[in-house]
């Protein structure tokens, strides 16, 4: 051995070495010499460091190849390079998975560099060690949620793509026409349903302008003006009806909505349009006005026979008739009455669901109006005793009849639900600047359940449904009457207590309009 | 002289039910169920008040009715509309009818009107 002028101390002193194996031991890498001059290359020594890298201790390790370190793994690709460069007798790094003696995987960065003898020949290996098992879950870890982001973003992506063609097949299936414009008014956009309607293709349609779509159908100076409202004052067009003889499909009604969207970005001041064909629907609408029309009258002409003869029968009855006789034409009179009251009824309901109730207002004078009809009370239901209070000294301007239907109505019921008191209070006021009517009665009264539903069509107190047969449809048409005329129908009850049912009228005709 | 009522309804039974509901009042009643005919029957019998029916087929009441109203010689005549008709009061009014009664009526109410526009209160 020649005589190293870097050591530190000089000659072959024993305490060379021994300062070497100290500098050794002292190092954080592993590091072990391997003797290729032996069979299978085995380890002749390890530092302390090794010892705590891999958890075997010297002894375990000296002898043994250090494949040993690799446990299953023995092919992994680093081998073909540790291969290539001891053949070529040049010192190489690699990373290998390797197995602590607890069985527990590290990652190794093993940087192996061949040592030669006086005849070039490799006689031993030096192995450093280190362990990079942080390093490389961190590196794994990135790359993991590397690809976890990638994942994410491709999910996202599907999931917008899904929701895109999801809304487009709502779009699509949509049984209206659906346009979106630039604020040009030039057609971005068109609906499947939009093309089928008009049957028009994409080509007659987009990027054209709604004006001169068709025949020029939707250029109507109303129409226009109110659209170019729409994006300066967000004010939508609401049910513009449109009346025309389109091309392709002839004279049809049209029901046009638009709207601006609400959107900031991309979709900024775009103008969504909904054209609706409604020409069946007001076909049939007309249709079931003219049926109910023709079959209430219809069914009012023979009534009006038969209230004709049964006055007349009861007009000419001798005084000293049977009594009998004379209550059961005066009943049959009365149901008379009743049947055209139905009839009235289901008509008037028809036309305030179709908002066609016809006000024919006049100046009424109230107090007159109820002390006639509770005269008219008085002859036929002698089994209550109606007494009126107070007075409305103004005109009210209202439907007569109306008014007086509701009137009748509420005493209707409050003598037919109260079978066991015999007193009905009406009584008249002046509210602020409403004429106020309240008729009472001290029957069965309504539950809190009961009375918010009561004014609801076909609700019947289902208590009650049984003994006091009716259609349930009276205090509903009276609610929509007195809200018609500007006022209000509303009740006070207990059950057990009776009820009041007080409805309100303005005064004066300037109010109820405002 | 008896005053004179002539009533123009399509259905028949209305016509009888009234022949018999005013037969205790003094007014002659001339009564006619087919439109087409009245408007010449009115100028013929020359009647102080017409109870006309809106819904009659071929002429319907207010047209007879606008007959009258465009007629020099009968123009002034006082025409009572009846109806079961929900719109009947506006198709009246708006066609110049000097008065109204819905079907079906009460019967007092329906000789009141009579009495008051034939002219004998």
């Amino acid at each position: 051995m020649t005589n190293p002028t870097d050591l530190p101390v000089s000659g072959n002193d024993p305490a060379n070495i021994k300062l070497l194996k100290a500098a050794l031991d002292s190092s954080i890498s592993g590091i072990i010499i391997t003797d290729n001059t032996q069979f299978d290359n085995p380890i002749i020594y390890c530092n302390k460091a090794f010892e705590k890298l891999s958890g075997y201790s010297r002894e375990e390790v000296i002898g043994r190849n250090c494949r040993f370190l690799q446990g299953n793994e023995r092919h992994q690709d680093a081998r073909g390079a540790i291969r290539r460069a001891v053949l070529k007798g040049e010192p190489i790094t690699v990373e290998l998975r390797n197995y602590r003696k607890s069985g527990e995987l590290f990652w190794n960065e093993l940087y192996i560099s061949p040592i030669k003898g006086d005849q070039d020949q490799i006689t031993h290996f030096i192995g450093v060690q280190n362990d990079i098992t942080r390093r490389k879950n961190a590196e794994e870890n990135l790359i993991y949620e590397r690809d976890l982001v990638e994942q994410k973003i491709q999910e996202r992506t599907r999931e917008l793509n899904e929701n895109r063609e999801y809304l487009d097949s709502v779009i699509q299936t949509i049984r209206q026409g659906l346009l979106v414009l630039d604020p040009e008014f030039r057609v971005i956009s068109a609906n499947y349903f939009f093309l089928k309607t008009f049957k028009v293709e994409q080509r007659d349609t987009i990027g054209r302008s709604l004006y001169e779509l068709g025949n020029g159908q939707w250029n109507i100076e109303q129409l226009r003006t109110l659209l170019e409202q729409i994006l300066p004052t967000s004010n939508p067009v609401l049910d513009f009806e449109v009346d025309h003889e389109f091309p392709h499909i002839g004279r049809k009604l049209m029901l046009l909505n638009a709207h601006r969207i609400e959107l900031e970005g991309d979709f900024k001041d775009r103008i969504l349009i909904a054209i609706e064909d409604i020409t069946e629907i007001r076909a049939s609408e007309v249709r079931k006005d003219d049926f109910l029309s023709v079959s209430s009258h219809e069914l009012k002409t023979p009534l009006t026979t038969i209230k004709g003869y049964n006055q007349t029968i009861l007009r000419l009855l001798p005084a000293d008739i049977n009594p009998k006789i004379h209550s059961m034409v005066s009943k049959s009179a009365r149901q008379v009455d009743r049947l055209h009251n139905i009839i009235t009824s289901l008509l008037e309901m028809s036309r305030i669901q179709s908002g066609k109730l016809v006000l024919d207002l006049e100046p009424i004078d109230l107090n007159v109006m109820v002390g006639e009809l509770l005269d008219e009370f008085r002859e036929s239901h002698s089994s209550h005793v109606l007494s009126l209070q107070g007075q409305i000294a103004a005109m009210v301007p209202g439907d007569e009849s109306q008014i007086a239907q509701v009137l009748q109505n509420l005493i209707t019921n409050a003598i037919k639900y109260s079978p066991d008191a015999r007193e009905i209070k009406v009584i008249l006021s002046e509210v602020s600047n409403y004429a106020k009517i309240s008729v009472t009665d001290f029957g069965l009264g309504i539950s809190m359940e009961d009375q918010k539903m009561i004014f609801d069509r076909f609700f019947r107190v289902s208590t009650i449904q049984k003994h006091f047969p009716g259609m349930g449809i009276g205090l509903y048409i009276c609610s929509q009457i007195i809200k018609q005329h500007g006022g209000t129908l509303w009740v006070d009850s207990e059950p057990g207590k009776g009820a009041t049912f007080s409805f309100t009228l303005p005064l004066d005709k300037e109010r109820k309009n405002g | 002289m008896a005053k004179k009522l002539l009533i123009c309804d399509d259905d028949i039974n209305i016509i009888e039910m009234l022949e018999i509901v005013l037969d205790d009042t003094p007014i002659e009643i001339i009564t006619e169920t087919d439109s087409k005919k009245v408007f010449e029957l009115i100028v013929e019998r020359n009647p102080n008040l017409v109870l006309l029916d809106l819904w009659m087929p071929v002429i319907s009441g207010d047209e007879v009715l606008r007959q009258i109203r465009e007629s020099e010689q009968i123009g002034d005549l006082p025409v009572l509309i009846m109806s079961a008709a929900q719109d009947g009061k506006e198709i009246a009014m708006r066609s110049g009818a000097d008065g109204y009664i819905a079907k079906p009526f009460d019967i007092d109410e329906l000789i009141a009107k009579v009495e008051e526009l034939i002219g004998m209160n």
